[in-house]
């Protein structure tokens, strides 16, 4: 998995690409930490490039969410598609987050 | 000085093995040894005198004695000689007959330095020419009285030191002798000019055997043994000229002459020349009449000799 | 030495420098050495020629001197025939290496009658004779003594000839002509002479051949041998002859060039005995006579040999030391490496206890040394670690063992579940993963009619992932006893799993409750994936999915329970996502195509039957990749009341 941080001025964009499952789940929610503390209040995570997630994947994806709602920040998801769409549609997730097409559209919103 | 000396040698070679066989006769030779005499040596040493009956002691000539005064005084049975001073001593009166010619050519010659500058024989005019004594000196007579040129001639010592010093101008040699010695000295052949009295038309045989017509009378079977004897050592010595160099210089050293092998080589070699003319490859011990005669009418001419010799009164032929 | 050793090569290489020094240096000493000799020999023959040269000239000249003062005192016309004499006696009593002198006159030039007139004084047993020379037997105007210097008007130096009076003594005579005046012109009178033993040359010269490792001859002026170590040549030869007689025209050319009075120094070529040889000459001018030193080449050369093969010698002595002490230096050097490398194969063996040579020296050697130390000390303490880390892992990993083990007794097992029941066919299996998982399913009777059976998958793995299984299973059992409502259920549970979940662990779960008699089916589903319906009339179907959330996440999640009717002979069919998500060796997913097509082929199968055709479909695809999560299967085959009709 690789996780590149761009910061932009209306918040901060981390695009995930590859696999997120158990061995990478750590790295994405330190990653994620890492961008919390610097007092973001807008993440948008764009998985328009991860191939796969596991349910160790989406617990760090809750994990991270819980951390970030207690620090006030909110946390946005965009380019959904394939197994990563059916994964947050089946779980349930994408209800709980807002979910957009595109990384313009989440910036937008 | 030198030769004041060798006036003390003693003439006699004896061989031992040979003395008790056959007839004793002399042989007189009109020098000291050397290959000009090899024939005779060598067939007393491969024993062909001996085989022929007869026991030849040989007598070598020197600077002061004459081969034939020792045959007409008795001292010797034969001698050797030039044709042209047995002829003179003929005419003079001397009982003497050629019993075989064995020289057929004249090895006489005149030899100018390059550098002098003479090319020709008419160069010679005025030059002061080396001899050594009277016997050499008729044909040069001869040819300048011929050529009507004016030359000195100067007495040298055999040594021809006058002549490499600069001292005259031409000299007289013999081609066998002295002209090699000139060669010895240091001369290159290159650096001299030569004229041959055989190719000037004064041929003159040379070496001839020699006794008195009495001698030939009482023992005429001698006689022939001795040249046909000769005749067979001379042909061995041309056969085999290294072991004919080799007993002559053993002869020299022990007669205390100055000898080198070189010159004895040559020497020999150009005696085959002489002797072995033309295209000849045997002896023939005869005197040619065309080369008496012409011999004859230049000996007269200079006056060496007054009288006609009829050829057959002085010329007897023995091996035939 | 071992062949590719170190020391084997440093020697070698050493070695081979050394040699290729040594052969380099043999080569410019033999030139050097060879040119210098060369030269020092052409040095010593050329003084030896000069100096004997000069040597001889000198008494010759003192002899001129002394005869040139004669011929003077003999230009008086009025000496008597007692002075003429007494000046031939003082001659040879003034001058003991005169050995006989002539005064000759030219014929009746002394006395008026006589042709003949020369007094000649000579030695004899230590006293002085005379006589006079001259008469018909010896005429000495002929002589080369006499007539020389008459006819060529000086004074000459006569060839040397042999005295045959006495001890037969080579001599050579100095002969100067003397003239009077008469009418102004210069007449010449006489020559006057003065005979030299040459004795005492030749064994001036024998003493120097002895002495040199050549010899040294003497050459008149026409190239006769005065005086050679080959006593058969004196006198007998000239250069000239000798040149003929051995076919060597260069030396014929040497000979010119000596007796013209040159000196050089000149190299012959196949010299007899001698071979090649050097000779150097140098002329005594005033007899035109010329003293040449041979020098055998190879004699010259034995000197330069001799240098040489002692510096060899020198050279390969020191190769040899060179070659001893580089081998000890060498094997000093490798010996703790040698003995480094018997450790560390002892070390690599695995005895780690394996003795470093001690090594003192501050050397790359005592480095390397004490680099093993602080290797073999780190592996010890590194494997120490790793036994102690070890032992606590396969202690954990026993724990794990027994509490997966323990977590697996928790399911059931025993199949057939229900032989009793013939309204339903039931199977489950799970297919754990390497590591604990949390995997889970159920089902059990919640009263008479209601049969409750679900299928869960708890997020992540381990541990946590076991404990929040064995919360879940224990939860639903009780809350799904309580109440017949699905989505209820989950609702409740979901709640207590919800509080204090910090860690955000979460479960999906499908749960249905199942009335016999009806085979109505009541179920709820927290974000699981959605199971297949197998029926007669439909086909394979996907029961469609309610997207609702995973649970433990968020309190008051609500779930909805939706119902539907089995026929006899319909399967439910409920699985994990280990199941669609398995992989092959190129990563490559299960797909749920693939499930569905395999399920097709299931019509009118048992559940086991279901299952185990699902199982080895799946082990086909994956063909041994390894196992990344659980794969749990449930397959409900709803049979009816009746089962005949």
């Amino acid at each position: 998995m690789d996780i590149i941080c761009d910061k932009r001025e209306s918040g901060t964009l981390l695009q995930v690409s590859g696999r997120l499952d158990a061995l990478s789940a750590a790295t994405f929610e330190k990653d994620f930490l890492q961008v919390m503390e610097g007092g973001e209040t807008k993440v948008v995570v764009d998985l328009a490039d991860l191939k796969y997630i596991s349910s160790a994947g989406l617990r760090s994806i809750l994990a991270s969410a819980k951390k970030a709602r207690k620090a006030g920040c909110t946390m946005h998801f965009c380019g959904l598609k394939g197994m990563v769409q059916e994964v947050f549609q089946v779980s349930g997730l994408g209800t709980m987050f807002t979910v957009s097409a595109t990384v313009e559209e989440a910036f937008g919103a | 000085m030198c030769s004041l000396l060798l006036l003390l040698m003693i003439c006699f070679f004896v061989s031992p093995a040979a003395a008790a066989e056959g007839k004793t006769v002399r042989l007189a030779l009109q020098w000291y040894p050397q290959t000009q005499f090899a024939g005779y040596y060598m067939a007393k040493k491969k024993g062909f005198y001996a085989a022929n009956g007869l026991n030849v002691e040989i007598l070598h000539g020197d600077a002061d004695s004459n081969s034939l005064d020792r045959v007409i005084s008795g001292e010797a049975e034969f001698g050797t000689a030039f044709l042209s001073t047995a002829m003179q001593r003929w005419s003079q009166g001397a009982p003497l007959v050629n019993i075989a010619q064995i020289v057929q050519r004249s090895a006489l010659m005149l030899v100018v330095r390059k550098a002098s500058g003479i090319k020709t024989i008419n160069d010679l005019d005025g030059a002061r020419i080396g001899t050594w004594g009277d016997t050499f000196q008729l044909q040069p007579e001869a040819l300048f009285l011929r050529e009507k040129l004016h030359v000195t001639f100067v007495r040298q010592s055999p040594s021809f030191e006058l002549f490499m010093r600069g001292g005259l101008d031409a000299t007289l040699a013999m081609w066998y002798n002295e002209y090699h010695r000139l060669i010895a000295y240091g001369l290159n052949p290159d650096e001299m000019t030569t004229f041959f009295f055989s190719d000037l038309n004064l041929n003159q045989p040379e070496d001839g055997i020699y006794c008195l017509d009495s001698t030939l009378k009482n023992a005429p079977e001698s006689a022939a043994a001795l040249v046909k004897a000769s005749v067979q050592g001379w042909e061995y010595a041309f056969a085999h000229p290294d072991e004919t160099v080799d007993s002559i210089l053993d002869i020299m050293k022990k007669q205390k002459v100055q000898a080198n092998r070189a010159q004895q080589t040559w020497m020999l070699a150009r005696m085959r020349d002489i002797i072995l003319v033309g295209k000849q490859s045997r002896l023939t011990p005869v005197l040619n009449p065309v080369d008496f005669d012409s011999t004859q009418r230049e000996l007269l001419r200079s006056g060496v000799i007054t009288t006609d010799i009829p050829y057959n009164d002085f010329y007897k032929e023995l091996l035939r | 030495m071992r062949l590719h050793g170190i020391a084997f090569r440093l020697a070698s290489l050493t070695l081979v420098g050394a040699t290729l020094i040594l052969t380099a240096i043999l080569g410019y000493n033999y030139t050097v050495s060879r040119s210098m000799i060369v030269s020092l020999a052409e040095e010593r023959g050329t003084l030896l020629a000069d100096y004997t040269a000069e040597n001889i000239s000198g008494v010759f000249n003192a002899i001129q001197k002394v005869m040139n003062t004669i011929s003077f005192s003999l230009e008086d016309a009025g000496l008597t025939t007692k002075q003429v004499n007494d000046l031939g006696w003082m001659v040879l009593n003034d001058n003991p290496e005169i050995f006989g002198s002539a005064i000759a006159f030219e014929p009746y030039a002394f006395q008026s009658d006589s042709k003949y007139y020369a007094p000649y004084h000579y030695r004899s047993n230590n006293d002085i004779l005379f006589e006079r020379l001259g008469g018909k037997d010896y005429q000495y105007f002929y002589m080369d003594w006499y007539q020389l210097p008459r006819e060529l008007e000086r004074s000459v130096w006569t060839e040397p000839y042999y005295d045959k009076v006495g001890d037969s003594e080579l001599m050579t005579t100095y002969a100067v002509p003397f003239y009077r005046m008469r009418d102004g012109h210069k007449v010449l009178k006489g020559v006057v002479t003065a005979d030299i033993s040459l004795s005492w040359v030749q064994k001036l010269i024998a003493g120097l051949s002895d002495r040199e490792s050549g010899y040294v001859f003497m050459l008149s002026r026409y190239g006769t041998f005065i005086a050679h170590p080959d006593a058969n040549l004196v006198m007998n030869e000239t250069i000239f002859t000798r040149a003929e007689k051995l076919k060597h025209p260069q030396l014929r050319e040497v000979g010119r060039r000596m007796v013209a009075g040159e000196s050089d120094v000149v190299e012959l070529k196949d010299m007899p005995v001698i071979g090649d040889s050097f000779l150097y000459f140098s002329p005594l001018l005033d007899q035109q006579w010329s003293i040449g030193v041979v020098f055998p080449k190879k004699e010259i050369m034995a000197d330069v040999s001799r240098l040489n093969r002692e510096v060899a010698t020198l050279g390969i002595l020191g190769f040899v030391v060179l070659v001893l002490l580089i081998t000890c230096l060498a094997s000093r050097i490798t010996r703790p490496l040698r003995k480094l490398t018997v450790s560390a194969h002892d070390m690599a063996s695995g005895n780690l206890e394996a003795e470093l040579p001690v090594t003192t020296s501050k050397d790359e050697v005592g480095e390397l040394t004490s680099a093993f130390q602080t290797m073999q000390d780190s592996i010890k303490n590194y494997i120490t670690n790793l036994t102690e880390t070890t032992a606590a892992k396969e202690r954990i990993e026993s724990e794990l063992r027994i509490a997966h083990d323990i977590q697996m007794s928790i399911l059931p097992k025993l199949f057939p579940a229900f032989p009793e029941r013939k309204e339903f066919d039931i199977y489950a299996s799970i297919e754990p993963a390497k590591e604990v998982g949390g995997d889970l399913y159920d089902f059990f009777f919640v009263d008479e009619t209601h049969f409750c059976f679900l299928v869960g998958d708890v997020s992540g793995k381990g541990v946590p992932a076991a404990f929040f299984m064995a919360v879940t299973k224990t939860l639903l059992k009780v809350v799904a006893e309580r109440t017949l409502d699905p989505g209820e259920v989950l609702i409740r549970v979901n709640n207590d799993l919800a509080e204090d979940n910090d860690a955000c662990m979460f479960v999906t779960l499908f749960l249905a409750v199942m009335e016999i008699s009806t085979g109505k089916v009541r179920y709820a589903s927290a974000g699981h994936n959605p199971p297949l319906l197998m029926t007669k009339r439909k086909g394979v179907e996907w029961i469609p999915p309610l997207n609702e959330l995973v649970a433990g996440v968020m309190e008051d999640t609500h779930y909805t329970t939706k119902s539907m009717t089995l026929s006899p002979g319909d399967t439910l069919f409920i699985y994990t996502d280990g199941v669609t998500e398995a992989m092959d060796s190129t990563q490559e997913l299960y797909s749920e195509e693939r499930l569905e097509d395999v399920m097709n082929q299931c019509q009118g199968k048992s559940a086991e039957q279901i299952i185990r055709t699902i199982d080895g479909a799946l082990k086909d695809f994956t063909g041994g990749a390894e196992q990344s999560d659980d794969i749990t299967m449930l397959a409900m085959q709803y049979l009816g009341t009746n089962s005949e009709s």
